[in-house]
């Protein structure tokens, strides 16, 4: 009867606080079965919290959560029927790679017998691409192989939900980037759930089939990636993004009153604070001479850097703010700057979101 | 790293000549010595370096010497599992069980502030507390669960037992605590989201990861039992006599061949359970 329910798992108003800090702020939630969620916020935001609150690791101070169609709000962690990879894959030191990925099958309350168990992980290693490092201690393999135990430790006990707590954040770059793809593919092979948490933008947008936004214990945003990067809901959500250059300032007609003057707009989002932005690739330097009417602000060129498709700009305006502008190589050669030179910094009013 | 092969090879040399140099002049010199006199000639009087295999004879051939060797062998055994098996319990909530890192240190020093008297008042304060007229016999007569003074608790083997026992237990306690706290809170998380309940969660994880501080922490309390004398004749009213003891008489009455031939028994005995115990675990690679 629990098949027309589409939710792996649903939070209800999920609070929970330190003292007088609010870690989560009356959450709520539903993520689709075999989906990829990415769960993006800044420290401090209650991510790891929240993942670990739904794992059942800590206690939420009011709320229900349920799992598989199940209240599981005062079950113990086990008991819930989800996996978890930890930050810094929390292996077994003493146990061989074979070993940490059989424990839980091993070790739970009616455990397998063992020739199935050694079957399972057999099968799992292959799947994740650990051949022939089961007798190898999880001391001697490298970071990339350590993830894959944590992943195929949790896999092998065919969680219908895997919580992921910055999994990437231990690897290096190079790595990073082969375990995102990875990661993906081994969740489509399986059909489950991810929750992945990441306080990198890029990797939560490249990741997720939708990504959530937490600010400050609720959720700004719950969207599909390209919703998220092209009309974040709120002005934090365009700050996480670190792709939006960001005024402050008020509303007065169309027009939104900065300390650079009049910035012109063309459409409003509905939100508590009042701010305008836009994205880094929207902006045309121009020189200083140019009328300076319309949608633009006067700003010093500071210096540049290359990323191979693009090149970002850095300005910066008489009162210290620094303006980013990205360059698309694919839109024309690099342009050079003169530093400490004045330039005038214009975009369209229909690129612009302003938030109010 | 960009140090070249021989300043670096030099430089190791320097650090470790001052260690190397104590530990000859002081350690491996002097046993080589009692090694050398526990073969001298005794006679009454005096000892001369004519080779002579009778201090050790003598020592095979007295049931004195012989019943004193498996008395130090059997209290050493008490001794060690009466601290493992109060101490790991202990180390378990100092080190686990307390989450704050502040207060798991006060909890450490608190067991070690026995140790802020001497080694014989701590001893010695065992007397009034097991005597005919000591405290526990006082408290038991008072809440009438005995009617007569329990007299086998003091000048006994179980008062040697007892006060070793506190004396020792907190270097059991300190190892295994220290590994304890070393153990990381997810390992244990992660085991128990994998289903496993408390006690395989212990057998399988917590133990086997605090084995180097028990490991450790038996080494301690071995060495130091084994090679005990004054708790023994403190505590036991000279009842029970470790091969300690006889080296203090035998030292005490110029016996210097039969002292070297107890001093190389014991350093055997103490050698032979320091190598089983690193048998169990490499701490080379687990500290």
């Amino acid at each position: 009867m629990m098949t027309a329910d589409a939710h792996i798992f649903r939070l209800d108003g999920v609070s929970k606080r330190y003292g007088a800090t609010v870690a989560l702020d009356k959450i709520n939630l539903s993520v689709e079965r075999n989906e990829y969620v990415s769960l993006l916020g800044p420290s401090g935001s209650g991510k790891t919290v929240l993942l670990r609150t739904i794992a059942g690791f800590e206690k939420p101070d009011e709320g229900r959560i349920e799992v598989n169609g199940r209240d599981v709000s005062s079950l113990p962690a086990h008991e819930r029927g989800i996996g978890f990879v930890f930050q810094n894959f929390a292996l077994f030191p003493h146990l061989s790679v074979a070993d940490n990925i059989g424990f839980g099958l091993a070790n739970r309350n009616d455990p397998l017998p063992t020739g199935e168990i050694a079957d399972r992980v057999r099968e799992i290693i292959k799947l994740v691409g650990l051949e022939g490092l089961g007798a190898r201690g999880v001391g001697q393999i490298s970071g990339g192989q350590k993830q894959r135990v944590a992943l195929a430790r949790t896999l092998v006990t065919e969680p219908k939900l895997i919580l992921l707590d910055e999994p990437l954040g231990a690897l290096d770059a190079n790595l990073r980037g082969r375990m995102r793809n990875e990661l993906r593919a081994i969740r489509e092979r399986l059909g489950v759930t991810f929750l992945h948490v990441t306080g990198s933008e890029t990797e939560a947008l490249a990741m997720g089939d939708r990504v959530i936004v937490l600010d400050h214990g609720h959720i700004a945003q719950f969207d599909h990636p390209d919703h998220v990067y092209t009309n974040p809901a709120t002005p934090n959500v365009a700050k996480f993004l670190n792709r939006y250059n960001m005024f402050d300032g008020s509303i007065s007609g169309s027009a939104f009153k900065s300390e650079y003057g009049d910035l012109p707009f063309t459409q409003k989002t509905k939100s508590e604070k009042a701010a305008y932005a836009v994205r880094y690739d929207r902006v045309a330097v121009e020189a200083d001479n140019a009328v300076s009417k319309g949608s633009s602000v006067q700003a010093n060129f500071i210096a540049s850097e290359y990323l191979g498709s693009s090149i970002m700009y850095f300005f910066e305006t008489m009162d210290g703010k620094v303006i980013e502008v990205e360059h698309h190589l694919s839109n024309g050669a690099p342009k050079t700057f003169e530093p400490k030179k004045s330039y005038r910094l214009r975009w369209k009013p229909e690129d612009a979101i302003v938030f109010g | 790293m960009a140090v070249p092969a021989k300043t670096s090879s030099k430089t190791a040399w320097w650090l470790i000549a001052p260690g190397v140099i104590w530990m000859t002049l002081f350690l491996v010199i002097p046993i080589l010595m009692i090694v050398y006199v526990s073969f001298w000639t005794q006679t009454t009087f005096k000892i001369e370096p004519t080779l002579t295999l009778a201090s050790w004879q003598q020592f095979f051939a007295s049931d004195t010497y012989i019943t004193s060797l498996w008395t130090t062998v059997r209290i050493w055994l008490i001794v060690l599992t009466a601290t493992l098996v109060i101490g790991y319990p202990t180390a378990l909530y100092v080190g686990l069980f307390v989450k704050s890192k502040t207060l798991s240190t006060i909890l450490l020093v608190i067991c070690v502030i026995p140790f802020w008297t001497s080694f014989l008042i701590r001893v010695l304060a065992w007397r009034p507390m097991l005597g005919k007229e000591g405290a526990i016999n006082i408290v038991l007569q008072k809440f009438g669960i005995i009617s007569a003074p329990i007299e086998a608790l003091l000048f006994t083997e179980l008062s040697v037992i007892i006060g070793m026992t506190q004396i020792y237990c907190v270097f059991m306690v300190g190892p295994i605590a220290f590994m304890l706290g070393r153990i990381d809170p997810n390992i244990i998380e992660a085991s128990r989201d994998l289903g496993a309940g408390f006690w395989r969660i212990f057998r399988k994880i917590i133990f086997p990861l605090s084995l180097p501080g028990v490991v450790v922490g038996a080494i301690f309390v071995s060495v130091m039992v084994l090679g005990e004398f004054a708790t023994a004749s403190a505590l036991s009213g000279r009842k029970v006599n470790l091969l300690g003891n006889i080296i203090v008489t035998q030292v005490g009455s110029l016996k210097w061949a039969l002292a070297s031939v107890v001093g190389v028994i014991l350093t055997i005995v103490m050698g032979i359970v320091v190598a089983l115990f690193l048998r169990i675990v490499d701490l080379r690679r687990e500290l």
